[in-house]
């Protein structure tokens, strides 16, 4: 199967640089998978699951923020956080998910309301993906 | 009398090792900052720089000026983030950087954006329209204040307050080489023909030509300037480092100096007193 170039950046560093088969990668407008060869394409990425395929098997990734873009050759995926789904820090994503969850009931300001659904929404993303390991 | 010159330079002696013990120790903490500084900057900077060439080459893809970031506009007011330094005795550090700034912005109505404690100090007494962000200290600039300001640059320039966005800082190029840099941040519009080769076909995005472009610039601001402020603070450590290390020679060097010169006048006053003690006994001859 043709592989492209993929690099996905975060501030923390260059998480992944090398070939793929494959990416399905969550943007705001759903699912989008990219093979080689795709059509010059750049969205913005949700808060949800990343799998790249290499060497014909799938690994998931969690990741947030962002965007991801390619020309069919080189794909880039800049996101604000990515964490394979064996990096995932299980019980402190539980917590994160329990304290948004009671910050929720709490009356609050439509920002902060965002900000603790924003928290909500990525811990939960991490526990699903990370349930995938 | 040469007792009193002796005094005079055991004084200067003191005052100099007291200076010295105060830029060894910055020197010091200089290096312990720069050590961890230059991990974050090492860690940030592919993701800088991936982040501005995946942008620029997209925007060469782009033939559809539907969003306002890509559409090139009258320029009525520039807005400039200058990343400088918080405190000063750091050599040329601030200096070269508000140079290149002040050159840069001349004749332009601007904006300023500072951040550095030195900057911000510089420009508020300075006829310049400034944007106010609650944190100003170079230090206290994380991830999350690197965002709120790429989104506060987005809105403003969404709102037309500002019509283009540079973000001004200086580059690690090596530890002894620090270069202030001037990065066109918005509109995002590049020289197609530069590189036309690396340049990519008509670029489809999602949702729409704006509805991307909305969501990712100011994720591409913030970005920009979170890079930007761990390159300079990166400069900002080594520059005082090695303005340190530099003030360390000196004092030592003056140290050395005044210690030749304070035996040369004890001998001296040895010999005085030796001369004269033998000329009163051939007086009492």
């Amino acid at each position: 199967m043709a592989a492209f170039h993929l690099q996905i950046v975060t501030p923390d560093g260059l998480k992944f640089d090398g070939d793929s088969e494959e990416i399905v990668v969550r943007t705001v407008s759903g699912d989008v998978g990219i093979l080689a060869g795709h059509i010059s394409y750049m969205a913005p990425i949700a808060v949800g699951e990343l799998r790249v395929k290499r060497d014909g098997a799938f690994r998931s990734a969690a990741v947030s923020g962002g965007f991801v873009s390619t020309d069919g050759k080189e794909t880039q995926i800049i996101c604000t956080t990515c964490e394979w789904a064996d990096e995932i820090d299980e019980e402190r994503a539980k917590k994160a998910r329990e304290l948004a969850e009671q910050r929720l009931k709490e009356k609050l300001s439509a920002r902060e309301l965002s900000l603790a659904e924003a928290k909500l929404s990525r811990a939960i993303n991490r526990l699903k993906v990370s349930a995938k390991r | 009398m040469a007792g009193a010159g002796m005094k005079d330079i055991k004084r200067r002696m003191k005052s100099i090792e007291g200076t010295m013990q105060i830029t060894k120790a910055m020197e010091l903490v200089a290096s312990s900052k720069l050590k961890r500084a230059r991990e974050r900057m090492e860690q940030a900077k592919p993701f800088f720089h991936i982040l501005y060439d995946t942008m620029a080459r997209m925007a060469t893809g782009t033939r559809d000026f539907e969003s306002a970031y890509v559409r090139p506009r009258p320029v009525k007011s520039s807005c400039y983030v200058i990343i400088g330094g918080d405190r000063g005795l750091a050599g040329g550090y601030n200096t070269n950087l508000l140079r290149v700034a002040n050159a840069h912005m001349e004749g332009k109505d601007v904006k300023v954006l500072p951040i550095g404690r030195k900057v911000a100090d510089y420009y508020a007494h300075r006829k310049v329209e400034l944007v106010p962000y609650e944190k100003t200290a170079a230090e206290d600039i994380h991830l999350s204040d690197s965002f709120a300001i790429g989104r506060l640059l987005a809105k403003m320039y969404d709102r037309r307050e500002i019509d283009e966005v540079f973000v001004i800082y200086t580059n690690f190029v090596t530890v002894l080489t620090h270069e202030p840099a001037v990065l066109k941040a918005l509109p995002l519009h590049f020289e197609v023909g530069s590189d036309a080769k690396n340049g990519v076909g008509t670029v489809v995005y999602e949702p729409s030509v704006s509805g991307a472009f909305d969501m990712i610039i100011p994720q591409y601001l913030g970005g920009i300037v979170y890079g930007g402020v761990c390159e300079s603070f990166a400069c900002e450590q080594g520059a005082r480092r090695m303005a340190m290390e530099t003030a360390n020679d000196n004092a030592q060097q003056m140290l050395d100096d005044l210690g030749l010169r304070y035996n040369r006048a004890r001998q001296g006053a040895i010999t005085q007193e030796l001369t004269e003690i033998v000329a009163g006994a051939e007086a009492l001859k």
